[in-house]
């Protein structure tokens, strides 16, 4: 058998991390220790003495994957896996066990800061949080701070928006962001999955996880598994692929490490996976393959959609002429789906939007999915059950100076949505252009801004940078100095998730469970977690933000008449929701299940019976619940819709200007001109887009990303591998290094999203590749405002 | 005393990396992108966009063999590499020269140079941490999110990898050399 085993790192030929000793320095000290910077980082061996053991939760992406913290002399030596979380099954990623170099970081933000210098200039001096509480309250001779801009916006709160990034503590950052009154909140999902999310939710009635475990067939299309890490879905499934239980269908332009591991590849042209969808349905639908008496049962508009489907005459082969898939082997994809329904899964994914149908193409999988019967079913799609929790208290104060969101509802007036649903989380893109353009509906002047950083997640950087320069106070919580935090004129250091006790959470599933990330050491530095902030921020800004609702809010004041100032004042009293420690808020949250709080404490992890079920089989199985006890099927199939069904016709969203069934439009044809190239981008396993860009241990495995470029094209554009490339489009320019290869089709170019950052406090990010959202032009998706990351022709030259 | 060996599901691997860094973190590895002891082997995929061999893109995960022949102990000249009670092909640093015959004599490219010591270092079943502390897993077959490595002692009848080897199919790499790897990849 010939296999490969060299040693020699595929892509990074020699690029040898050499060690980093008198590299420039950051503007200020302030971002580093000068005596770990400049040195490199160390490993530290883990010792056969004593050791203390925190279960904790991992932040190094989504997953919240379950680890075991080991402590030696107060220095967090090694993270392992924790095997009693039936979610993360035992595994820690590459990043997860990278997670110690996320706390040892020399970069971190250590100290509170305000600017200094020029907005964006990265200049700042060392504050201490109460002169960084005041500054927000009162400003600077730089900045203003709250008081200033809500008085002079008649204590319009939803001039001052907020934003944060996923993580177990946005829930306690959003409940300030409540009892402050804004109407503006933007989350990651309009450059994430919002629209995934939203096209199952409408259609299914929830957003379904995948029984990998279980299914027998798997159309994987726009989901890379092996790369962008999903638990349990990644372990669950590459175990059973390779002719071993599981036959998988991948669909991706690019040859990714999914393709790898499939049965069948296609390389679709980008953006056309609805026709590809549409097609199969209409060959199961055609040829009667669909799981009738689900259909039956459980559909709603099936004739419409049908009688659709063949006056559009969705064929496989009019899908093959836009997908580039040929007829054969959609015939042959429906016919084996349908084979093997229920136990067959064409895969959700959760991923950014790519094209503008995304939304209709989440739906058109939904159905498609549902055809064959597979929902709320083992091996098919799984709604699971969910433990539930006890809430907190929180304020919610009515001002009546706060305008509402920042969108105007009217068509053709100025500051209305460029979309047709305004969802909670806002469309990220939509609102920075509505005020670059000067279209907002009432001046947009401050912002806070947690675990977040739209320098790097959104397209257009440039016209980020313009956004940001824009805004009279900009706050940012985050552990890095990022490219985002530039740009701050107050910086408030959040501790890493190795140092803080978040929120408890409830993981829903066929097999459910609790999970708690449990503080491993103090906090390092002068950093706190949030709940620490929002507590000291709102104990010195509570009461003088208040003075200035009674000043020009007509109820307030009536009120306070009536009732009395100190009874009003209860209601606005910001500091009540944080009055509590984390460990105080989780005891009372799972506090309806007996021992549940120490089970948490002790193992990081609670469910029912769980000391009865869980159990190890072999050094790498365990076992969280016996198999009849699974909620693989909690409904009997029926979807969780209002209507109990599968919407196939949404007349009510046809009225908002969206096709009320999933519809392939001329417009969704994609050119690429002569000489330029579709640009592409997506992830890697050792990576999570910006986030962990500084990570040195991470960085030591994928040093900077490189384009990938086919090899014919490369060679007849004189381009060998390391090559220096300029990526430009209308949008702007980045450079990084060039990688020809025969797993991206002629037209199209690739790299991964993350790298390219341009803050001189990042020692290892700093530069390192390039940015994906420099060139990347800012369009939205239709309905939710969704980034669209794929329409993007660029140019590439040998520089 | 054992004969310790692995047994390694390879078609499970996604070329995570994470056993890569579990091991680094567990036996305090030097940074540095050619400093590791475990590492997976990739072949730059067969045939032209769109016509892709599938089977020509493997992911090998490999790090030291452990033979029971091994080449490296044979030519060092300071006996800093030998075997430990337990079959474990170590090097000792405190008689290592870097004279660097062991690195030329490794069929299988298993060792790199330990700039700290300047000394040789390479996988030795994390005996001087996990093993040591009475475990019985690596650092690298925990942590593996598709579970490729089943580690445990080739002698004992009733462990887990001497039971799957007898169940299937395994192949070791370069068998021809008679090095006698005590790393398996089962079929
Ligand atoms: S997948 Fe990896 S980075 Fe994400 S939570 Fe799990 S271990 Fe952490
Ligand atoms: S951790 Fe497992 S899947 Fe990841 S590279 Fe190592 S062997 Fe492969
Ligand atoms: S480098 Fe060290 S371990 Fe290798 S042969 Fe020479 S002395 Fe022995
Ligand atoms: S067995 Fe231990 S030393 Fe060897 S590669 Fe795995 S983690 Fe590293």
């Amino acid at each position: 058998m010939a296999v490969e085993i060299s040693r020699r790192r595929f892509l990074q030929g020699s690029v040898a991390m050499t060690v980093i000793g008198g590299m420039s320095m950051a503007p200020s000290n302030l971002f580093s220790n000068e005596k770990e910077h400049g040195e490199l980082s160390i490993t530290t061996k883990t010792g056969t003495g004593e050791a203390k053991f925190v279960p904790t939760l991992c932040e190094m992406c989504v997953n919240k994957c379950a680890a075991i913290a080991r402590v030696e002399d107060g220095v967090v030596t090694k993270l392992d896996p924790n095997p009693m979380f039936p979610k993360s099954r035992n595994m820690l990623c590459p990043r997860g066990n990278a997670g110690i170099q996320a706390l040892y970081d020399p970069d971190r933000l250590k100290y509170p800061m305000i600017r200094i210098g020029e907005k964006g200039e990265g200049k700042f001096k060392r504050v201490s949080w109460d002169e960084a509480y005041d500054a927000i309250l009162n400003g600077t001779d730089k900045f203003p701070g709250l008081a200033k801009i809500l008085d002079e916006e008649k204590d319009n709160r939803s001039t001052i928006f907020f934003c944060a990034g996923e993580g177990m503590a946005e829930h306690t950052f959003k409940t300030f962001y409540t009892g402050f009154g804004s109407s503006n909140w933007l989350n990651h999902a309009s450059l994430c999955l919002r629209t995934v999310v939203s096209g199952y939710g409408v259609t299914l009635g929830a957003y379904p996880q995948a029984d990998l475990e279980n299914a027998e067939y798997i159309i994987m299309a726009g989901a890379n598994r092996a790369e962008a890490i999903v638990t349990p879905d990644t372990m669950d499934f590459f175990k059973r692929t390779k002719g071993r239980g599981a036959k998988l269908i991948c669909v991706d332009p690019r040859f990714t490490n999914t393709a790898a591991k499939a049965d069948k590849w296609l390389p679709i042209k980008p953006g056309t996976d609805l026709a590809f969808v549409l097609a199969l349905t209409y060959v199961v639908v055609m040829e009667e393959l669909y799981d009738k008496a689900y259909v039956e049962k459980y559909f709603n508009g099936f004739k419409q959609y049908k009688n659709h489907l063949y006056a559009e005459e969705y064929t496989p082969e009019w899908a093959e002429k836009i997908t580039g898939i040929p007829a054969e082997d959609i015939y042959e994809i429906a016919r084996d789906f349908m084979k093997h329904a229920p136990k067959a899964v064409y895969y959700p994914g959760r991923r950014s939007t790519f094209a503008k149908n995304d939304f209709q193409l989440r739906r058109a999988m939904a159905i498609f999915q549902a055809l064959g019967g597979g929902i709320d079913t083992k091996g098919g799609l799984v709604f699971g059950k969910k433990l539930p929790l006890k809430g907190h208290s929180a304020v919610a104060p009515m001002y009546a100076q706060a305008e509402g969101v920042d969108v105007a509802r009217a068509k053709g007036k100025p500051g209305y949505s460029d979309c047709a649903i305004v969802s909670g989380g806002g469309s990220w893109i939509g609102f920075r252009n509505r005020i670059l353009e000067g279209k907002s509906v009432y001046p947009v002047r401050g912002m806070f801004l947690y675990k977040h950083n739209p320098m790097m997640n959104m397209p257009n950087v440039e016209k980020t940078a313009k956004f940001l320069k824009g805004l009279d106070l900009i706050v940012t919580i985050d552990t890095m100095p990022s490219d985002t935090v530039m740009y701050a004129d107050v910086v408030l250091p959040e501790c890493t998730y190795l140092e803080r006790t978040d929120p408890v959470k409830t993981f829903g599933g066929p097999e459910p469970s609790i999970a708690v990330r449990n503080k491993v050491i103090d906090p390092m530095y002068e950093t706190k977690p949030v709940i620490d902030i929002m507590r000291g921020l709102t104990e010195k800004i509570s009461k003088p933000l208040f003075e200035i609702t009674k000043k020009y809010d007509e109820d307030v004041q009536d009120d306070i008449a009536d009732r009395g100032e100190a009874e009003v004042y209860k209601e606005f009293d910001l500091t009540i929701p944080f009055e509590h420690s984390q460990e105080e808020l989780n005891e009372h949250a799972v506090s309806g299940y007996p021992g549940a709080y120490e089970a948490l404490c002790k193992h990081g992890v609670f469910y029912p019976k769980m000391e009865e079920y869980f159990k190890q089989v072999s050094a790498n199985e365990h076992v969280y619940y016996p198999d009849d006890e699974k909620a693989y099927s909690v409904r009997e199939g029926k979807p969780k819709t209002n209507s109990g069904k599968v919407e196939c016709n949404l007349a009510n969203i046809a009225k908002k200007g969206v096709d009320p069934m999933p519809t392939w439009r001329k417009e969704y044809e994609y050119h690429v001109p002569e000489g330029k190239f579709r640009m592409l981008t997506g992830r890697h396993a050792q990576f999570t887009q910006s986030g962990t860009a500084n990570n040195v241990m991470l960085h030591d495995l994928i040093h900077e990303n490189y384009i990938w470029i086919n090899k014919r094209v490369a060679k007849k554009m004189g381009i060998k591998f390391g090559d220096m490339i300029e990526v430009s489009s209308e949008a702007g320019k980045t450079r990084l290094k060039a990688y020809p290869t025969e797993k991206i089709a002629p037209d199209q170019v690739f790299f991964i999203h993350g790298f390219g950052e341009e803050s001189e406090a990042l020692t290892w990010a700093y530069r390192s590749g390039g940015n994906d959202n420099a060139v990347i032009v800012d369009e939205i998706e239709p309905v939710y405002g969704g980034a669209v990351m794929h329409s993007t022709n660029v140019e590439i030259r040998k520089v | 005393m054992a004969r310790y060996g692995m047994a390694l599901d390879y078609k499970n691997c996604i070329n995570c990396k994470a056993c890569e860094v579990a091991c680094k973190e567990e036996n305090g590895v030097l940074l540095g992108a050619d400093k590791h002891r475990i590492w997976v082997g990739v072949k730059e995929i067969e045939g032209e966009f769109p016509l892709l061999s599938i089977a020509s893109n493997t992911f090998m995960p490999s790090q030291c063999q452990h033979c029971e022949h091994a080449p490296c102990q044979e030519v060092c000249p300071t006996h800093a590499t030998h075997y430990d009670e337990n079959g474990v092909v170590r090097v000792d640093p405190d008689k290592c020269i870097l004279c660097s015959y062991c690195m030329n004599a490794c069929p299988y490219d298993a060792r790199y140079v330990d700039d700290r010591t300047m000394t040789v270092d390479k996988c030795n079943f994390c005996s001087d941490t996990r093993l040591a502390r009475g475990e019985t897993t690596t650092a690298c077959q925990a942590t593996c999110p598709t579970k490729v490595r089943i580690f445990g002692d080739l002698d004992d009848p009733n462990s887990e990898i001497s039971q799957v080897l007898r169940d299937r199919e395994h192949f070791s790499l370069k068998p021809h050399l008679g090095t006698k790897p005590k790393l398996f990849y089962l079929i």
